[in-house]
């Protein structure tokens, strides 16, 4: 029979105070008491233990993100938030510190230590086309076991996409090793202040026959051709501004990413991930008539603009150096510094008229997911999970979006609020819609550096047929694929003869 | 006596005893071919955990196909990765172009340093002359990545200073690192702002190792300043003058974190040197086992820089003691 030691030592108590105890009475009722005082921490302490394993330790974790990304860095910035909530539910210090790198060479950062099996950086910001070269040698998580056990993590997300680019890997199967953490579209930044100045709607009216575009839902219905004229009526270079800024340079996939955008909306593709085939499907007259198009845009740019990559944008545009830039739209808290202030509007880049008459947008995706380390011991790994579960809340959620961020649940996207957060907030989930990743092939980074040589070389005046530039392309990846196993069939004869 | 003399020989079998040993390693370490080998030793030590071992592993993973990302174990494939080398036709243009920058840019160089060391060397007395030599080598001891930097914002069309002081004169802006034309020269002009002051150096060295009392013969003889040029300064400061030659051939032709920051290769192939592709290919890529072979045939290639250098700086010698 159970003595429950609060009623002995009230019947001790009140004993006492009857003046009728005994000796061996109040020695009991003093043991009792101990007693209870003595198991009270203890069985709250073992309550804690099941609740969590971690209880009581305190834990470093280690994240690598992209340097001088804000998204990353909110990520980072908001950890401390993730280590008062970890404190209060699952009674663990954790704290964190924060190793970077440029887009160009994080992925070269994180491989050289995930390759030595190395839990130097537990968690580590992707990039979504890095999917299939982390997976591979499974140096990250395959996640499926952790949203079975942990069905908060099975979240509905703002558009398939996310969940195909950020998440999926080979694609069209159900492997997960990705937790989205930023989601990116582009967008088209507008310096409104001279879109609204004094005598603008009217000029352009005289020039082009049609009224300025001024609203997000006039840009929206804008095409190439509709954009070009806009950018051509405010191409001021004699006024020290030029009508754009948009990424061509040889780094990472500056030139890669917008470039194939065109060709998707124009109807063509990169390859066919099914059979790994590139040739017949990337150098296609179409895709080198999309080169021609993003090319003709260089005009309308700043003396360099072949150089220009993310932060070349960035310092175009905010220092007044273009009137429009065509950029990654998580890149909005920096496009807009205080001094742009409610002088910017961000709207959905040109659709494509393709050969069927339909105007198309079919652009590439950015953003990254969070992936987990697999050689992480089970207590990083375990604080890995809480952390993605803390990351996934609603008020975190939300917190986030204020910051600058751009969730990717359905929840927070759909909030009535949302789109009035941030100015980039509606052209993203609009896009969100209409865009989609490339390769999640572990052979990603060596098609890349293939292609951006060809595509620069196109737009630096080096190669001049577009096409030529795609057919080199198109071999390189072929063979790359084809030595790789993934490709069905060897490069064409054609390839022998073939020359940058 | 008996007893006495046993004592003594006693004491002094237990000194040699407790001698002994020290004397024995003294000695030893004593000996002419033992010490220098003792002294190497930590040294070489070093040199065969960094150096050997890692090229001996470089050349037998050159040997394999092998991929990082690939999930899969090297393969072994002979001279597969070799053969793709050579036959690969953007090898031999990102080589041809490597070549050509290295002659360019040490050639320039060279010739800078010697005049410049020649313009020292002879200002003595100048007021002024040790701080403009302190700014002189100031390019050398910036990092390359950060030299990199400062020159990408420098020739910038849009926001640097050097288009800012064209656009004044009332010139179009140039295009340095994003015009095909212009950006390999752009690159080059760098590495010579960079590594003149190294030859600088190395001519001043030179002109340290020449006798005072043949450059007063030579003066006495009436030589002609070419003469004592080529007959005094460059018979004597020739070997520190080829080091330095040699050092900065090497060097050029590995470079990379320079244009790695600046170009990254481009615009298009417009830089691409081959250091560049070899870390395209193995930390962009990640193919080891194509990487290693490339590695390896640079080795070799510097091999033969250095052996054509040596051979040409001994080659008076030789036909000396031959006749």
């Amino acid at each position: 029979m159970e003595t429950d030691p609060a009623a002995e030592v009230g019947a001790a108590l009140a004993g006492r105070k009857q003046n009728r105890v005994g000796r061996r009475r109040l020695i009991q009722s003093s043991a009792a008491l101990g007693a209870a005082v003595l198991a009270c921490p203890r069985y709250a302490f073992s309550q804690s233990e099941k609740a969590s394993p971690l209880a009581g330790k305190s834990i470093h974790m280690q994240i690598l993100g992209v340097a001088g990304w804000l998204p990353s860095k909110l990520g980072v910035d908001m950890s401390p938030e993730f280590a008062k909530y970890a404190k209060d539910k699952y009674g663990y210090d954790v704290s964190f510190s924060f190793a970077d790198a440029p887009f160009g060479t994080l992925f070269q950062k994180a491989a050289t230590s995930l390759a030595t099996r190395s839990q130097e950086y537990n968690i580590i910001i992707s990039d979504s086309q890095w999917l299939g070269a982390l997976a591979t040698p499974k140096w990250i998580v395959q996640i499926n076991d952790i949203i079975a056990k942990n069905p908060e993590l099975n979240i509905k997300w703002w558009s398939p996409s996310i969940h195909s680019s950020y998440q999926v890997f080979p694609d069209g199967t159900n492997k997960l090793w990705g937790f989205p953490q930023v989601g990116d579209v582009y967008g088209i930044f507008i310096r409104k202040d001279i879109l609204e100045g004094p005598g603008e709607a009217d000029a352009f009216k005289a020039k082009y026959g049609r009224p300025l575009p001024t609203t997000w839902e006039a840009f929206e219905a804008m095409d190439y051709e509709d954009w070009t004229d806009f950018i051509t009526f405010f191409n001021r270079p004699e006024k020290g501004y030029y009508g754009l800024a948009a990424q061509y340079s040889r780094e990472y996939d500056a030139a890669s990413c917008p470039t194939m955008s065109v060709m998707r909306s124009l109807g063509g593709d990169v390859w066919d991930p099914k059979t790994g085939q590139v040739q017949g499907i990337l150098d296609t007259p179409s895709n080198a008539h999309a080169m021609e198009l993003y090319k003709a845009w260089l005009k309308f740019q700043p003396p360099g603009a072949t150089n220009y990559f993310i932060a070349e944008v960035i310092d175009a545009f905010t220092q007044g150096k273009v009137f429009a830039a065509w950029q990654w739209v998580a890149t909005g808290a920096t496009m807009i510094p205080a001094s742009l202030k409610d002088k910017v509007i961000v709207v959905p880049p040109p659709s494509f008229k393709r050969a069927d008459g339909s105007r198309v947008r079919n652009y590439i995706i950015g953003g990254q997911p969070w992936v987990i380390n697999a050689f992480n011991d089970p207590e990083h790994m375990q604080v890995a999970i809480d952390f993605m579960k803390w990351w996934y809340l609603p008020e975190t959620s939300h917190e986030y979006l204020m910051r600058g961020g751009m969730p990717c649940d359905y929840a927070t996207c759909s909030r009535p609020d949302f789109d009035g957060i941030n100015p980039w907030n509606r052209t993203y989930k609009y896009m969100l819609l209409r865009s989609s990743d490339f390769w999640h092939d572990p052979k990603y980074s060596e098609m890349l550096s293939d292609q951006q040589d060809a595509f620069t070389g196109y737009y630096t005046g080096q190669i001049k047929d577009p096409l030529h530039a795609l057919q080199w392309v198109a071999c390189q990846q072929q063979k790359i694929l084809y030595d790789e196993g993934t490709a069905v069939k060897a490069p064409t004869g054609a390839c022998a003869g073939i020359r940058l | 006596m008996a007893g006495s003399a046993e004592a003594a020989a006693s004491t002094s079998s237990r000194r040699t005893l407790a001698r002994g040993p020290r004397r024995g390693l003294l000695a030893f370490l004593g000996r002419r071919e033992v010490l220098p080998t003792v002294l190497i030793a930590p040294v070489l030590i070093f040199f065969i955990i960094w150096n050997t071992i890692p090229t001996l592993w470089l050349l037998g993973l050159s040997f394999y196909r092998f991929s990082l990302t690939s999930g899969r174990p090297p393969i072994y494939s002979g001279f597969y990765n070799f053969t793709s080398i050579l036959n690969d036709s953007s090898t031999w243009f990102d080589l041809s172009r490597t070549f050509i920058f290295v002659v360019l840019a040490v050639g320039i160089e060279t010739i800078a340093g010697v005049l410049l060391g020649l313009l020292f060397w002879g200002s003595e007395r100048l007021p002024g002359r040790r701080v403009a030599l302190t700014l002189l080598f100031a390019p050398m001891v910036v990092t390359p990545v950060a030299a990199g930097t400062f020159w990408r914002l420098i020739y910038d069309p849009t926001f640097g200073v050097l288009n800012w002081f064209i656009r004044s004169l009332g010139l179009p802006a140039v295009r340095f690192l994003s015009d095909a034309n212009v950006a390999f020269g752009a690159v080059l002009a760098v590495d010579v702002w960079m590594w003149t002051p190294f030859m600088v150096l190395m001519m001043l060295a030179a002109l340290a190792s020449v006798p005072k009392a043949e450059l007063e013969a030579a003066e006495i003889d009436r030589l002609t300043w070419f003469q004592r040029f080529r007959l005094v300064i460059l018979y004597h400061g020739k070997f520190i003058l080829m080091l330095g030659i040699l050092l900065r051939t090497i060097d050029a032709f590995k470079t990379m974190d320079l244009i790695f920051d600046m170009t990254f290769g481009g615009p298009g192939t417009a830089t691409q040197l081959i250091a560049i592709s070899l870390f395209r290919s193995a930390f962009e890529s990640f193919n080891m086992g194509s990487s290693s072979a490339l590695a390896v045939v640079l080795l070799l290639i510097s091999i033969a820089f250095t052996a054509t250098f040596l051979y040409v700086l001994y080659l008076r010698e030789r036909r000396t003691a031959d006749a």
